[in-house]
């Protein structure tokens, strides 16, 4: 797909899956660290046993498909190489905490430099100390998420570093759309705030909306119907069941309790109530909500014998909506998965992963795993020799001065 | 300064976010998009919320407008018999087609890739079902961003661990997949442009957010660990690190004082209360991290998270309240971005929906404009693309086929 595109990502760890999506559609890609390594090979999760530039498992999910040098792009040479390196690429991925570290180095004229800034650069926050954490709150879904009286609940995987390299692969791209059109290149600037702030979603409208605000509340009563939980306990973890009783659902519901009656753990009576009618007079009147009760009380003890595959074979068998909570394992072992090849072979240290890079299913392009994560400074000679004309000795010379 | 894909054709036959989101992204770098619904068979975004003025009704809801914005309306019966034919008469004359029905509904409308292709080779054609296409599952699986982040893995990480997911806020992979779907179709575009082939993109919900979370899949892979819900905001190998209470019902901040720096500068501005000797150290901090937080949590009780978040960041600490829908609206730096923006709709009058999700600086995105009503377009896009006459039209609505 993008075969003639070449990408210079200087790495931070919001760029890394804004590289990585470019080299799964088949841009080159060199990413650049500092002389000690970017700050994504010290991001955990890391690989049992000893710790070094290798170890981290972040650097090896979001780095496939890349060549890595090390350049000090502070140091005179370090910046008189990358100017060299300008006229080689087509799009240039930045995390901005002062200043473009391309200021003062002459831009050709079709580069395409994808900047992306914690939050409005100028802005009243420009100044902010920024980390994942302080990302993830001023994007407003934590705030919407967990228990309502427990504190906010946040992935233990950080989300803004991912939310702003998707963003940024995208914006990239925009400007490619427009480079393949005009001919020339453009900044673009993506702020990772803005692009956690998506996940947020319709709570984005809302403020200035008239509408209601959002609030954390446990769910309420309705006159005298039961709460009806949507996540139940099975043998092996959780399943979201939709468990209604509007018009739309009822039916739905309807199929559970003959399910629950076939399995022995409800009365075939029960199953036999018109719920819709029972839940509205629960609801609304004085009506006895027993048949609910009974329903959700088989459901919850019934969902404990079975396992989280079998809850949704049985939910396509008896057409509710059940899905499995799944966890990272099952994920690895979900055939369907596999039957569509989400997952290609990637070498992790001493490993072989089968790792879920293909995001997407073309008609006649496929995402490979061409080149697994780089090791620190991997590809400083062969890329510097091929785009800056450095010879042997010239690299030793910056080796020894600590520039590569 | 022509926009970047003025003069672009897009088929958006999508509903809720994922389709139309992704082809919203394309509308505002310049594209021409026909968002295809009927008023039988409405989008069901139209009847969620929020809406203006918080009075219900299928013109009314913010939400659409945001993930609609600038497209024009048709709206076509696709249970009549010529229904769809109009539609594959569009998509013939179009570049790209966005669609999100249940895996394989779409080829019962006569609408399959293979047969769209055969007359416009062209295309670019993405479905984005919860589970794809491809595989045992996919064809027949229908469901929401609720499936697509339990199949992600998404819901089992967020939580406490003593009690069941909650999940992340709503079907947390409808804000997830949309940046795959334009990254892939743009790079699709891209390859169009050299070769003049389209191509098929099935791209799956679940799938996509797992792109999100792969730092957890490799755990598992490499060191066998299933990754569960921690609960606790930030990172166990940082301190103090974490969600702090502030004054106020369910008001929080989050303070990330990891470095020295940091620390050195929470320190002096909680001082006393930070002072002793244990806790200058990280190793200190990490076997004292519940005094700490209690200490800090004494501190941030007292004051609004927009104070606290002010003085710490004053300080030299990395703060932030976490930002609730009412802040996000007129949050300062998001106002200095301009990144809500104002519409106007013959219905709703003023509205204001988020803009763009990032700045070009040299092509500039089209102005943010409203989303459309239910068929607002029917009409001028059927003279207009498919070079209907007026009669053809008339007859088409008294048959019930448009609206």
């Amino acid at each position: 797909m993008l075969s003639d595109v070449r990408v210079l990502e200087l790495s931070a760890p919001a760029t890394m899956l804004a590289g990585q999506v470019l080299g799964d559609l088949g841009a080159d890609v060199v990413s650049v660290e500092p002389p000690g390594g970017a700050t994504g090979r010290r991001l955990p999760p890391f690989i049992a046993g000893p710790l070094n530039a290798e170890s981290s498992l972040s650097w090896h999910a979001l780095n496939r498909n890349k060549r890595a040098i090390t350049l000090d792009v502070a140091s005179p040479d370090g910046r008189a190489i990358l100017g060299d390196l300008l006229p080689h690429f087509d799009i240039v991925i930045e995390w901005i905490k002062r200043g473009s570290c391309l200021e003062g180095l002459p831009r050709p004229d079709g580069l395409i430099a994808c900047e992306i800034s914690a939050f409005s650069r100028g802005g009243p926050k420009a100044g902010y100390l920024a980390t994942d954490l302080v990302l993830s709150a001023a994007g407003g879904a934590a705030a919407m998420a967990g228990d309502p009286d427990r504190p906010p609940a946040f992935f233990p995987v950080p989300q803004p570093m991912m939310e702003a390299g998707a963003e940024a692969a995208v914006a990239a791209l925009a400007a490619l759309a427009a480079r393949d059109r005009l001919g020339k290149g453009q900044t673009v600037e993506v702020q990772a705030r803005v692009a956690a702030a998506f996940a947020s979603m319709g709570r984005l409208v809302a403020g200035r909306s008239g509408d209601h605000p959002f609030r954390r509340a446990p769910p309420g009563a309705l006159g005298r119907m039961p709460i009806v939980p949507g996540m139940y306990a099975c043998a092996d973890g959780w399943v979201t069941i939709t468990v209604a009783f509007g018009p739309a659902f009822v039916a739905m519901t309807q199929r559970i309790a003959g399910w629950l009656v076939e399995e022995g753990a409800l009365r075939p009576e029960v199953a036999r109530e018109n719920l819709l009618e029972v839940a509205l007079n629960a609801a609304r009147h004085d009506g006895d909500p027993e048949p609910v009760e009974q329903l959700v009380s088989a459901l919850v003890e019934t969902c404990r014998r079975k396992s989280k595959a079998e809850l949704v074979e049985i939910s396509k068998r008896h057409r509710f909506m059940a899905a499995p909570a799944m966890d990272m394992a099952d994920i690895a072992s979900f055939d369907h998965y596999r039957q569509r090849g989400l997952f290609a072979p990637q070498a992790v240290g001493e490993h072989l992963v089968d790792t879920p890079a293909r995001f997407a299913q073309f008609a006649d392009y496929q995402i490979e795993v061409r080149r697994p994560a780089p090791r620190l400074s991997q590809h400083t000679a062969e890329v510097l020799s091929e785009f800056a004309g450095l010879n042997q000795l010239e690299l030793q010379a910056l080796f020894a001065q600590g520039v590569i | 300064m022509p926009a970047p894909l003025e003069g672009l054709k897009v088929v958006d036959i999508g509903w809720l976010m994922v389709g139309p989101m992704s082809a919203r992204y394309l509308t505002e770098l310049g594209a021409d998009t026909v968002k295809v619904e009927s008023g039988k068979r409405l989008d069901p975004l139209r009847g969620l919320g929020p809406f203006k003025d918080g009075q219900s009704g299928p013109e009314r809801s913010l939400s659409y407008h945001w993930i609609n914005a600038g497209k024009r309306g048709l709206a076509v019966d696709l249970k009549s018999p010529r229904g769809p034919d109009l539609v594959r008469r569009l998509v013939a004359g179009a570049d790209v087609f966005i669609e999100s029905f249940t895996p394989g509904a779409i080829d019962e409308m006569g609408l399959s890739y293979a047969r769209l292709a055969a007359a416009n080779p062209g295309l670019i054609m993405v479905s984005t079902g919860i589970l794809g296409r491809k595989g045992t599952m996919g064809l027949g699986m229908s469901g929401t961003g609720m499936t697509g982040s339990a199949y992600a893995g998404a819901t089992n990480l967020v939580g406490w661990p003593d009690r069941a997911p909650t999940g992340p806020h709503g079907p947390w992979t409808d804000s997830v997949a949309p940046r795959f779907v334009v990254a892939a179709t743009l790079a699709a575009l891209h390859r169009r442009g050299a070769t003049g082939k389209g191509t098929y993109i099935d791209l799956a919900q679940a799938e996509a957010g797992i792109q999100f979370l792969t730092p957890a899949y490799f755990d598992f892979a490499v060191n066998g660990m299933v990754a569960g819900r921690s609960g606790t905001a930030g990172s166990p190998l940082r301190a103090p690190c974490g969600a702090y209470p502030c004054a106020g019902a369910d008001r929080w901040i989050v303070i990330d004082a990891d470095t020295p720096q940091a620390w050195d500068a929470l320190r002096g501005l909680l001082s006393p209360s930070l002072d002793d000797s244990r806790f200058s150290t990280l190793v200190g901090r990490l076997r004292s991290r519940q005094t700490i937080d209690a200490r800090i949590a004494d501190w941030t009780r007292t004051r609004q998270p927009a104070e606290a978040e002010a003085l710490l960041q004053d300080a030299g600490v990395p703060a932030h309240a976490v930002s609730n829908d009412q802040e996000l609206a007129f949050d300062p730096d998001l106002e200095a971005a301009g990144y809500h923006r104002r519409i106007d709709d013959p219905l709703i009058g003023e509205g204001w929906i988020p803009g763009p999700q990032y700045r070009l600086a040299g092509t500039p995105h089209v102005a943010t404009r409203a989303g459309p009503r239910i068929g607002d377009a029917s009409a001028e896009v059927l003279t207009g693309e498919l070079g209907l006459s007026a009669a053809d039209v008339a007859g088409l609505k008294q048959e019930g086929v448009i609206e």
